[in-house]
């Protein structure tokens, strides 16, 4: 029993942080069609402006939570405006222009603070750890639990309820129509590629206290991000929620019974026969195109 | 034969013709060492070109090609070594430090290095054949063909890494001898390995360009344009797309046995995620849509990174400067550096024709690769 559970919140603890780092990405694909090959680089950004944050100005990392929100939407913002604004109409190259910014950004941020491993202080209330069902986990990981799916729901609620929302849903429905019926598709997009950078740039402040800081760390995360946005399906966030939570537990059990290698390569491999059968994902929106 | 094959096949000689007789003007082993590794680099970014500019497939897994043709050639290699370097029962010193006791099934063919030198074309050939009948039967296309190949490559690399008893694991086959001909020895650092690698890019680059012209090659690249279109006419799209694939497997598995020659090591780096992504760079820079272009552009593109990671004042500040160079290029050049020439070459011979009023001029103005967008 006590196996049974740890392992269900081993597998919990990598679905969050997967789900955290494939939201951003999930957004950005499922919204504009770019394949962001930068968005490792937006989440080590944001595991660098947290340690930035603590080292320089001593904050908090929960505090400095909303300040790095801020700072990597306007990075996100830029890209769009420099960039993906003037791809739209060739999207396959976006995984080469974005590509081209991921090492532009690792590469300046070795240049600026140096290729070491640095490392992010956990909050101090947070570093305990908790026993749940008999098994003990560490508080961290289920504050991390807590905030990914608080994000998740805030942005259900703004894609869902909000009159940005609609507009958003109506140009992935059908961008022409949408736009003849006056709502700007380019800052709607711009605003969408704002926030997915912004959420990736958050998971990667969460994530710093985990895992040590450094410039090649984005490059780990994208894949997985990929893989969790093709198996939910591109235009449906519930997918995303629940492939997450899948290959989260899925990795976890693998790892358990064989090793991390292995489990790895089988969780692609499944991924692999997945979209050959399935390329539409497992969730998916219903969506005219 | 059209005019401009005409060009295309003069540009490609004398491309060759210099690549030839380089050695004829420079002594320096080291030198002819580094040249031959790019050349080497530059047959991967043909294999690229072929998949990716001709058919449309974007592989960003084409380093796994490319790695198995390696690890075929470095395990011939190895065991040509084996009564010199290592154990008592002639096993590979990793096998012996793994505990294993003794040669695997899969190793024993190795022995002779004519079956070494054919895996590394059949095995490539097969895996690309294999991927390409599973992706393209299914009729997987462009995002998530790239993502399939990508993590395909992964998966290879990761078993090869984890089963390191039988693969070396993380360090690959190291500690080899020299690849052999009837006793004519090829040393890495010696001008006969330059020779062997000038002498196979060249026929890679011609073959690749013999398919782009053959009847296969223009209906490749007709379902590169308008998939839908030539699968109403009744061919098989599934069929011409996993030949495509499996040519440019053979080409990538042939530059890698090369790579194991003159590098004289097989490793896991050779078919990973960056070598991968780094021949889509330089066959983007050069122009994917020409074999030659793709090809000049490896070898600049390589070159430079080479000459100036080597100095300390561009080690870092270089990556910087080809991340950005790269997106420029991606923005402005879609077709990299060959098409931008092709086009202003395009822009004289247009006005050659109005000044001398031929009729083909309207045919000129609406030739249809002038409109042709990106798949």
């Amino acid at each position: 029993m006590d196996i049974l559970v740890s392992q269900l919140m081993t597998g919990l603890s990598i679905a969050s942080i997967l789900m955290l780092v494939a939201l951003g990405l999930a957004i950005i694909y499922g919204v504009t069609g770019v394949i962001n090959l930068a968005h490792g680089e937006f989440v080590m950004l944001g595991a660098y402006a947290a340690w930035a944050l603590q080292t320089q100005f001593g904050m908090g990392l929960i505090a400095s939570l909303l300040p790095i929100f801020i700072i990597m939407a306007a990075v996100g913002w830029l890209v769009e405006v420099l960039v993906i604004s003037r791809l739209y109409d060739r999207l396959l190259d976006t995984i080469l222009a974005t590509w081209g910014i991921g090492v532009i950004a690792q590469q300046a941020v070795r240049l600026a603070v140096g290729g070491e491993l640095r490392y992010v202080q956990m909050p101090e209330s947070l570093s305990k750890s908790v026993t749940i069902l008999g098994a003990t986990d560490s508080a961290y990981r289920l504050f991390i639990l807590l905030v990914s799916l608080a994000l998740f729901g805030l942005t259900w609620g703004i894609y869902r309820y909000t009159n940005f929302g609609l507009k958003l849903r109506a140009i992935t429905q059908n961008r022409s129509v949408a736009s003849s019926c006056g709502i700007n598709a380019g800052r709607i997009y711009r605003l969408t590629f704002a926030y997915g950078a912004g959420i990736a740039g958050l998971a990667g402040a969460l994530v710093s206290p985990l895992k040590s800081v450094s410039p090649e760390m984005g490059t780990g995360y994208v894949v997985d991000a990929f893989m969790v946005v093709v198996l939910g399906g591109t235009q449906s966030l519930m997918g995303t929620l629940a492939s997450s939570g899948i290959l989260g537990e899925l990795s976890g059990y693998l790892a358990f019974y064989s090793n991390d290698t292995i489990a790895k390569a089988l969780v692609l491999l499944a991924i692999v026969v997945l979209i050959r059968f399935r390329p539409q994902g497992l969730f998916t929106a219903r969506v005219r195109t | 034969m059209s005019g401009k094959t005409k060009t295309e096949i003069a540009i490609c000689a004398l491309v060759c013709l210099a690549i030839l007789v380089v050695p004829v003007f420079l002594d320096d082993a080291f030198l002819l060492n580094k040249y031959a590794r790019y050349l080497v680099l530059g047959m991967l970014a043909i294999a690229l070109s072929l998949s990716w500019g001709y058919a449309g497939i974007l592989n960003l897994g084409q380093a796994t090609t490319f790695g198995l043709g390696s690890y075929c050639m470095a395990m011939a290699l190895k065991l040509k070594t084996i009564p010199v370097h290592t154990g008592p029962d002639g096993l590979p010193d990793f096998m012996v430090w793994n505990n294993v006791p003794e040669l695997p099934w899969f190793w024993k063919p190795f022995y002779s290095m004519s079956f070494g030198v054919a895996a590394g074309i059949v095995v490539p050939v097969l895996f690309a054949t294999l991927l390409g009948w599973f992706m393209f039967r299914g009729r997987v296309t462009g995002v998530y063909a790239a993502i399939i190949t990508l993590a395909a490559m992964v998966v290879v690399q990761l078993v090869i890494i984890d089963q390191q008893a039988y693969t070396g694991g993380f360090n690959g086959i190291t500690d080899l001898a020299q690849f052999d001909v009837a006793g004519f020895a090829f040393d890495a650092y010696g001008s006969a390995s330059y020779y062997l690698v000038a002498i196979c890019l060249t026929a890679s680059l011609f073959i690749a360009l013999a398919v782009t012209k053959s009847k296969a090659g223009l209906i490749v690249q007709a379902i590169r344009d308008q998939e839908d279109r030539v699968r109403f006419f009744g061919y098989d799209v599934a069929f011409y797309k996993m030949f495509i694939f499996a040519v440019s497997g053979a080409i990538a598995g042939l530059a890698g046995m090369l790579y194991t020659i003159v590098m004289e090591f097989a490793s896991p780096t050779f078919m990973g995620v960056p070598l991968s992504l780094s021949v889509v760079i330089w066959v983007a820079v050069g122009g994917r849509q020409s074999l030659v272009g793709a090809m000049v552009g490896a070898l600049v593109v390589a070159g430079m990174q080479g000459a100036l990671s080597e100095s300390e004042t561009f080690l870092d500040s270089w990556t910087l400067v080809m991340g950005l160079l790269f997106v420029l290029v991606v923005l402005f050049l879609p077709k990299g550096i060959a098409g931008a020439l092709e086009a202003i070459g395009g822009r004289f011979e247009r006005k050659r024709l109005a000044t001398t009023e031929q009729p083909e001029r309207k045919d000129v103005e609406s030739n249809p690769r002038h409109l042709e967008s990106l798949s």
